[in-house]
């Protein structure tokens, strides 16, 4: 598997797949394959819980093609809890900002042809 | 290094044209090979900026310009650095030239979208994102820049309507540029009124798609005085940032901006209170705010309030695209970078009409790719 197939299928089990450097300890996506704080090619994959806040979204109007039937929809960035880490993905239900203060508690959700799938919790 | 200088500029109108991509990208080029009052023999060298040559059946564009200029023996090289393929083209001629290479070189961008419609230009550009996280995940340009607003607007406390204000100047600006896509004037209650796009920005916060095509000729100072008027290249810079916004450190700079400015600074052995105006990538309303904090002019945080306070405006304290900028000059995405310079160019020749920034000694130009993961800043000044 490639790590981008790694981290779809922990995102499938509403995990999130980190890898930890073997050098420096820093903490990435496990789609680096280098590190970018060392340069290390060496790390170690880390499964974290896939929960967070919302650090900032959109509610998209205007779709790309293929997302049509889902307007509106939120493109969310979110910050893992416990790490600096940040997940982004599709977000399904938000039409209103009211509806997503930023810091609202979310997680992972799934995977599927939309990418990563976040939802609040 | 040599000094390099840039001789002649050409563009097209933006906007929806009707010719092909090639015979819009030999106008502009043809336009500024007699601008500079050069023959098509004195080029020894040419730099394509295109992304999305494909949608109008015609990729491998630099070969077909050449044999259209009469030159079909020059190398060419086509490069593509999303919205950015512009001022990233200008710099790889500004290094050939820079470097003893070439001595006269031409670099010319285009693009032509406007027939695919709303729905497939606005898919085709998701493509530029990091697809994997982002496009994929259904996330359009307009919402990645509305998700840095949300950011900007939660940290610094500013208002919809601020962000607004960067629309109507760059409209007020535009008007005034014959070559313009969008020339009226709006207000801050036309762009609060438009439909929304990706929350929290609205149709007039978003610079439209257009077709155009823009070039100039870079040449050694030698060359360039027995020729025609010219400006001085005094600074040039790169950066990258990380591809996808959940990779960078904050959600409301962009990284390859400042690394790029300081880059070009340096050079130039100058600081940002030296620049008498800047074309800067305001692709949205919030990455003119973003760019004008990370060029130096303003602190973190006080973009948005200098824009609604008038400081960016024509003749003001930093004059900030005296053409209209993307939001109204448009946005043919191949073209932009290389319209920038076309137009510190034209500021700096004296052939800037009507939107002249008085007494303008240095220009600086400023062109992202994507979300600001790729870009490039030069400082141009008079000779």
């Amino acid at each position: 598997m490639t790590p981008k197939e790694r981290m779809a299928e922990c995102a499938r089990r509403g995990r999130f797949l980190a890898a930890s450097c073997s050098k420096c300890s820093r903490t990435n996506p496990c789609t680096a394959r280098f590190c970018p704080s060392c340069g290390s090619p060496d790390s170690e994959p880390v499964e974290m819980e896939g929960t967070g806040r919302v650090a900032t979204y959109t509610i998209i109007t205007v779709p790309p093609a293929g997302f049509e039937e889902h307007v509106p929809y939120a493109f969310v960035v979110m910050a893992l809890d416990g790490s600096d880490l940040r997940i982004s993905g599709f977000m399904a239900g938000i039409s209103a900002p009211a509806d997503l203060p930023v810091g609202s508690p979310a997680r992972i959700a799934g995977f599927d042809e939309r990418g990563i799938i976040l939802e609040r919790t | 290094m040599r000094n390099v200088c840039v001789l002649g500029a050409g563009s097209t109108r933006y906007g929806k044209l009707d010719d092909s991509i090639s015979d819009i990208a030999a106008q502009a080029s043809a336009d500024a090979i007699q601008g500079a009052g050069i023959s098509p023999k004195d080029i020894e060298a040419s730099y394509i900026a295109n992304v999305f040559g494909v949608a109008d059946k015609q990729v491998h564009l630099g070969p077909v310009l050449m044999s259209t200029l009469g030159i079909p023996d020059r190398p060419s090289l086509s490069i593509e650095s999303a919205c950015g393929s512009g001022s990233i083209a200008f710099r790889e001629a500004y290094a050939n030239v820079a470097g003893g290479f070439y001595d006269c070189v031409i670099a010319t961008g285009v693009e032509k979208v406007t027939h695919t419609g709303t729905n497939w230009t606005t898919t085709y550009f998701a493509y530029c994102s990091d697809f994997f996280y982002e496009g994929q995940a259904g996330a359009s340009f307009p919402g990645l820049f509305a998700s840095m607003a949300r950011a900007y607007i939660e940290e610094f406390k500013i208002t919809e309507e601020d962000l607004a204000a960067v629309a109507v100047k760059n409209h007020e600006n535009g008007a005034k540029n014959p070559k313009a896509h969008l020339r009226k004037g709006i207000t801050v209650e036309d762009v609060m009124s438009s439909a929304v796009v990706a929350s929290p920005l609205k149709l007039y916060d978003c610079c439209p798609f257009s077709d155009g095509a823009s070039s100039v000729i870079l040449c050694t100072e030698e060359f360039a005085k027995s020729h025609g008027k010219y400006v001085r290249v005094v600074g040039s810079g790169r950066g990258g940032s990380p591809a996808a916004l959940q990779g960078r450190e904050r959600l409301t700079t962009i990284p390859s901006t400042k690394i790029a400015a300081k880059q070009a600074y340096e050079m130039a052995g100058i600081t940002p209170d030296k620049v008498d105006f800047a074309e800067v990538h305001d692709c949205f309303t919030i990455a003119e705010v973003v760019d004008t904090e990370d060029l130096g002019f303003f602190e973190k945080g006080t973009g948005a309030r200098a824009a609604a306070d008038g400081r960016t405006g024509l003749n003001s304290d930093i004059p900030v695209n005296p053409s209209g900028g993307l939001k109204s000059k448009g946005h043919p995405i191949g073209a932009t970078g290389i319209g920038q310079v076309a137009e510190a160019y034209d500021q700096l020749t004296g052939r800037a009409g009507e939107r002249s920034v008085r007494g303008a000694e240095v220009g600086l130009t400023h062109n992202f790719g994507a979300t600001g993961a790729s870009c490039a800043v030069h400082l141009f000044a008079r000779p």
